[in-house]
């Protein structure tokens, strides 16, 4: 736990300390300017990154609990993957496919450790749900989704 | 007044206006639920619809959109506790752990009945005190609501459950996201990197469901693949009897409902803050008058009550600058400005001689969108807890394509997909470092109505920081601020001397 707050104050150390180089870097005039409340929130966010590590490392040590398992860090990876994949298929590939791909292969990541994934149930639940959201968000609320690959039926 | 009452439910109450305000109450109830899908988006949506009806229909079905989705945003907030709309932040805290506790009956009939409380209360201010309401508000100027934004940022340490420094932080840092963009008053871009989309900062919407709805798909894949983690059953809720609390719960929990209301209309009329702010702000008030304090967060009904009653409030406090002033408090008063002009309706001080049947009717469409919405919430409860049966694994995505269609809809760009990502990993981020997201998302309101009216008014009164002191109603509220800090630090404090030290390290939520 003890360590873990040194490297969380650290990070907010750091956050304060890049964002007041990147206030320093704003043109500025004499007086109050663009980079007045900025270079104020920085030293802000320095000094309280420093107040936490003051406060961590006089910290006594405990035990720090449960861990994250490597596998959960591993699935939230996939899903970050996954969901950046969806998002820069979005105008390539159209929101029906992209979207369709996404779920099912989300709906497989996150199946709990003791089942088999479905597969068929699975593809047909992500075909089904995205077709609903991509009817009734396009030609119900008239919300120009991406087609993509299918823009020459759809439109 | 009577008469123009009954003329105005008349015309509410006829088959073809009735059936409009049904279904935009149930759409908008939708758009609430579904983060992502907020209520400008719902009005904004159907706007074009009404352009084939008349003003009296139109605006009925827009202000029935309204209702419905401030209100459905509970839904999500309490089931899953993803905070449907901005204006439902603050029932995530206390509805979540009522859900874990069994009580997500109890929690969303509170908040059901509050919702409508809150809603009638506002109607009654709009109107009975509205044109003398929106005199005092027109008054204000940079110095009043650099007072107000600052007054406000001080009770973030009120929601830094835990650590005051990590939570304070998490407002700072807030804040500093909301400074990118183009510069009030020098109109210089600020970290926008080069890139033209950052030009106008980030979307609240996109920082919202970022940082509650995507940091919480990735939160249970932390968890998914472990079997016992899924929860595919719904929870025993019992048979649920009326809204599913006693009488003597909705007596105790009145003068909690008066207070959020009184605070959600006032905070309604002032255009720029909205019920994103109410639903906090009132939560925190409803803590600090709380006899049992330590209980909010972990499941305190008053939690759930202040934030429902604060943010339906705020639809009769938000229309009061609106028909009064034509002045449009936020996004949703803003498009709702729009829907008025198309029908070629002019807002104002004169609104009321020219068109008091339509100004009537538009009321008289509020009471019955509440009630519609009472209703519809009602019969939809047992279905709502239904929802809880679909395993996680196969609701979450499909919620992380409505927020990624969410983001899409606000300008038709993939920019804001990405940047819900972005803010779903800082989110994630803040869980693991237990760093609270509530005052970040403060931060981010309140922050670019601190920096704009701080260069507006020293702009005013000519560089002088004085002007800020010397006028009545920026002093009283800086006055508080500082009150609020003292007593913050001296509870903090008080507290550290009371808690053995090895008992500071604490494990947050």
């Amino acid at each position: 736990m003890r360590t873990k707050r040194i490297v969380v104050a650290l990070l907010m150390l750091v956050a304060g300390i890049g964002y007041m180089a990147m206030a320093m870097a704003l043109p500025g005039r004499e007086g109050v300017d663009a980079a007045t409340v900025p270079k104020a929130l920085a030293w802000m966010m320095i000094g309280l990154g420093v107040l936490e590590l003051v406060g961590a490392v006089r910290l006594v040590p405990v035990d720090d609990g449960p861990r994250v398992s490597v596998g959960g860090m591993a699935t939230v990876l996939v899903t970050l993957i996954l969901i950046a994949g969806f998002i820069a298929a979005l105008r390539p590939l159209g929101f029906p496919i992209a979207a369709a791909s996404f779920l099912f292969l989300q709906f497989i990541v996150l199946t709990p450790g003791d089942r088999r994934p479905n597969y068929p149930f699975y593809a047909a639940l992500a075909v089904g749900t995205t077709t609903l959201i991509f009817v009734t968000f396009r030609y119900g609320f008239d919300l120009l989704l991406p087609a993509g690959l299918l823009s020459a039926w759809i439109n | 007044m009577f008469d123009l009452f009954l003329q105005g439910f008349g015309v509410v109450l006829s088959p073809h206006v009735l059936l409009l305000i049904c279904a935009g109450v149930g759409v908008g109830i939708v758009f609430g639920a579904v983060p992502g899908l907020t209520a400008v988006m719902a009005i904004a949506l159907c706007l074009p619809m009404t352009y084939g009806l008349g003003p009296a229909a139109g605006l009925s079905l827009l202000i029935a959109l309204f209702v419905g989705a401030t209100s459905g945003g509970l839904i999500s907030a309490i089931l899953l506790r993803i905070p449907g709309t901005p204006s439902s932040i603050a029932t995530t805290f206390d509805g979540g752990p009522m859900m874990e506790k069994g009580e997500g009956a109890k929690a969303l009939g509170l908040g059901i009945v509050f919702s409508f409380i809150g809603t009638i209360l506002s109607i009654l201010a709009l109107v009975f005190i509205a044109p003398s309401l929106a005199q005092v508000a027109l008054a204000f100027g940079p110095h009043e609501y650099f007072a107000i934004a600052v007054f406000s940022l001080t009770l973030i340490a009120t929601l830094s459950s835990g650590s005051m420094v990590k939570g304070i932080f998490a407002g700072v840092a807030g804040f500093a996201i909301s400074t990118v963009g183009i510069a009030p008053v020098d109109a210089i871009p600020r970290f926008t990197f080069g890139k033209v989309e950052l030009n106008g900062g980030f979307n609240i919407l996109t920082v919202l469901v970022g940082m509650f709805a995507i940091a919480e798909v990735i939160k249970v894949a932390e968890t998914a693949r472990r079997a016992a983690s899924d929860a595919t059953v719904a929870p025993k809720v019992g048979r649920i009897k009326g809204f599913g609390f006693s009488r003597a719960e909705f007596v105790h929990q009145l003068p909690n409902a008066f207070r959020s209301s009184i605070i959600g209309v006032a905070i309604g009329i002032l255009p720029g803050i909205g019920a994103g702010t109410s639903n906090i702000i009132s939560y925190i008030a409803a803590k600090k008058r709380s006899k049992t304090p330590h209980m909010f967060g972990k499941g305190a009904p008053e939690g759930v009550v202040a934030s429902e009653t604060a943010n339906n409030a705020g639809i009769g406090g938000a229309m009061i600058p609106l028909l009064t002033l034509g002045i449009p408090g936020d996004a949703v008063t803003a498009i709702l400005l729009g829907g008025l002009m198309i029908h070629g309706i002019q807002p104002g001080p004169m609104l009321f001689l020219t068109q008091a049947p339509l100004v009537y009717t538009i009321f008289a469409a509020l009471v019955v969108a509440a009630f519609v919405m009472l209703a519809m919430e009602f019969w939809g409860l047992r279905i709502f807890i239904r929802l809880l049966s679909i395993p996680k694994h196969l609701l979450l995505p499909v919620i992380l394509v409505l927020c990624a269609i969410g983001a899409f809809g606000l300008a038709s760009r993939v920019f804001d997909v990405w940047t819900i990502l972005a803010f779903g990993i800082l989110g994630y981020g803040f869980v693991k470092a237990g760093i609270p997201t509530a005052p970040f998302i403060i931060g981010f309101i309140l922050g670019p109505m601190a920096e704009t009216s701080f260069r507006r008014g020293l702009q005013l009164s000519r560089g002088d920081y004085m002007g800020f002191v010397q006028n009545p109603i920026a002093a009283t509220f800086l006055g508080l601020a500082l009150i609020s800090i003292i007593w913050q630090l001296t509870n903090e404090y008080r507290a550290s001397r009371r808690t053995p030290p090895d008992a500071l390290d604490f494990r947050e939520p």
